[in-house]
């Protein structure tokens, strides 16, 4: 791991605000952000979240890395850009939560592997890669058993009239997973492209 | 007069929404649109990609599937899935607007002698039906009027809202109200509903991951369809039909309700009001809660 962001083991961090604006996702937006709330106010999982998108901003410009980074806001949202399209300054909220949770899971915060979208992102990405496509049961699968082996099986079976159903309607299958014919042509070229986000310390 | 476009069908047409993509196979030719698949294409990270994999990386996917579509013709891509179509269309748009993005992604894909230009236009197919096809168009192959089908038109977050309100909109982006599910279920002789929540969200992937967490959201949307007397409840979104109809059953047995409420895709609705084989080419079997009145038209 290379390029993150300025001294990670540091609760506050006064240089945290520009890192994100710099190298986020969407980041040179937020300079603009007022703390209207708008965003906050229009989340559907709001009540889910520990913080909300405009307290957590506020956070950012305050330097509290860590509790930014362990925040349930960037888990909790689900990208649904109700936020997005009322904001008044245009700050791209929902590509900047998910930045912020990817530079958790790099920076490696335990609630980044705790956090069930993390996990869930984990098994879906590992679908995609080794696949090319992803593959609804493996991903549901791996994901369940990413808490261990007996909270897997509690999960699994809460699940299996749902999987029922799918493999009767003919929308699950039983085969082998669906797979593009050139994965090693797409692991080349993510690898490559993880390489360059792993040289600028960030996408673009 | 037929035009042929480039078709990106997503991992879910192979799997929760295998009756999106039958259905829209079916509806497209009719309608004058020819479609062309995307040689080997890749899944596009959907919302969660970019967590794990970062933004390049995500946006990688989305790059190999364009530079593919780039390579057998300069016609647009067109999607039916939401999730594919913010992926795809965002990268695209990142693509034209920044050289540098444009610069590391061709490097990412000259490991493999790909490479992609930013040249081509990424689309919505429920935009092409709009903008397009046309109401007027739709109509005219209507032969089975689904007459006195009261259906909820529930759009979602998706499928309108991500580039609303940003330069990078389509035609058709829009989040307060848009109206082109309740015009879809009208052109096929169906009563649109005056479904008030028709773009909120339904949790996404989080009813898969965490239950506790989003399962409400879908039990309010039923709700609303079910205070109506929906027959059915339409929507363009591959996860929002998966959504709302599978976990019906679980809702239930949480909230002690009674709800068992098809929920279809607009295609399927075209499918079966242009006469088309309800089964073979509607996949009506492929829903788990079955309307008998639609089957019965
Ligand atoms: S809506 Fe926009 S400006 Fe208002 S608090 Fe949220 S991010 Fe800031
Ligand atoms: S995109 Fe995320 S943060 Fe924004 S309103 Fe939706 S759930 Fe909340
Ligand atoms: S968004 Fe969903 S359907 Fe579309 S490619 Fe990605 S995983 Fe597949
Ligand atoms: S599945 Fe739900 S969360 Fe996703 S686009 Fe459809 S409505 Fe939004």
């Amino acid at each position: 791991m290379n390029a993150l962001s300025p001294t990670p083991s540091r609760a506050y961090d006064l240089n945290f605000a520009r890192y994100v604006y710099e190298n986020i996702d969407g980041g040179e937006r937020l300079r603009m952000c007022m703390q209207c709330g708008a965003c906050s106010g229009s989340c559907p999982i709001g009540q889910q979240m520990d913080h909300g998108p405009r307290k957590l901003f506020m956070m950012i410009r305050a330097g509290m890395k860590e509790a930014v980074l362990t925040s349930n806001t960037i888990w909790n949202c689900v990208s649904c850009y109700n936020c997005v399209v009322r904001c008044p300054r245009k700050v791209p909220i929902t590509y900047i939560l998910h930045d912020l949770a990817n530079l958790a899971v790099r920076e490696g915060f335990d609630a980044a592997k705790k956090a069930d979208n993390a996990r869930f992102a984990k098994a879906f990405m590992w679908s995609a890669r080794k696949y090319g496509r992803t593959d609804e049961r493996l991903v549901t699968g791996i994901y369940y058993f990413s808490f261990g082996l007996v909270e897997g099986m509690k999960r699994g079976m809460g699940n299996q009239k749902i999987a029922l159903n799918m493999i009767k309607t003919k929308r699950m299958h039983l085969g082998m997973p669906h797979a593009i014919k050139a994965k090693d042509e797409l692991q080349k070229i993510l690898a490559k492209a993880q390489e360059i986000q792993d040289r600028h310390g960030k996408g673009a | 007069m037929s035009r042929t476009l480039t078709y990106y069908p997503g991992c879910s047409s192979q799997a929760s929404a295998v009756h999106l993509d039958k259905s829209l196979r079916a509806i497209l030719p009719p309608l004058g649109v020819q479609l062309r698949d995307i040689d080997d294409w890749n899944c596009c990270g959907a919302s969660v990609g970019h967590i794990e994999a970062g933004h390049l990386a995500n946006s990688a996917l989305s790059a190999r599937n364009l530079a593919n579509a780039k390579a057998a013709g300069p016609e647009d891509v067109v999607t039916p899935c939401a999730a594919c179509y913010l992926n795809t269309h965002y990268v695209n748009e990142s693509i034209r607007g920044s050289e540098q993005l444009k610069g590391d992604l061709n490097e990412a894909l000259g490991v493999v002698g790909k490479s992609y230009d930013g040249s081509l236009h990424v689309r919505h197919i429920c935009e092409l039906l709009v903008t397009d096809v046309g109401l007027d168009a739709i109509k005219a192959q209507v032969k089975k009027p689904l007459t006195g089908l009261k259906v909820a038109g529930y759009v979602g977050c998706q499928t309108v809202r991500p580039f609303a309100n940003t330069e990078r909109a389509n035609k058709f982006d829009s989040y307060d109200d848009p109206t082109f599910l309740d015009d879809f279920t009208q052109a096929c002789g169906a009563e649109a509903l005056p479904f008030k929540m028709r773009t909120h969200c339904c949790g996404g992937s989080v009813s898969v991951m965490s239950p506790d967490k989003g399962l409400h959201l879908i039990k309010e949307l039923l709700e609303e369809a079910q205070k109506l007397g929906a027959d059915v409840i339409s929507t363009p979104c591959p996860l929002c039909q998966t959504n709302v109809e599978m976990y019906q059953p679980e809702i239930n047995k949480r909230f002690g309700t009674s709800f068992n409420i098809p929920v279809v895709f607009y295609s399927q609705l075209m499918a079966v009001a242009f006469g088309l084989d309800p089964v073979k080419d509607a996949g009506l079997d492929q829903n788990i809660i079955k309307s008998d009145k639609l089957l019965g038209m």
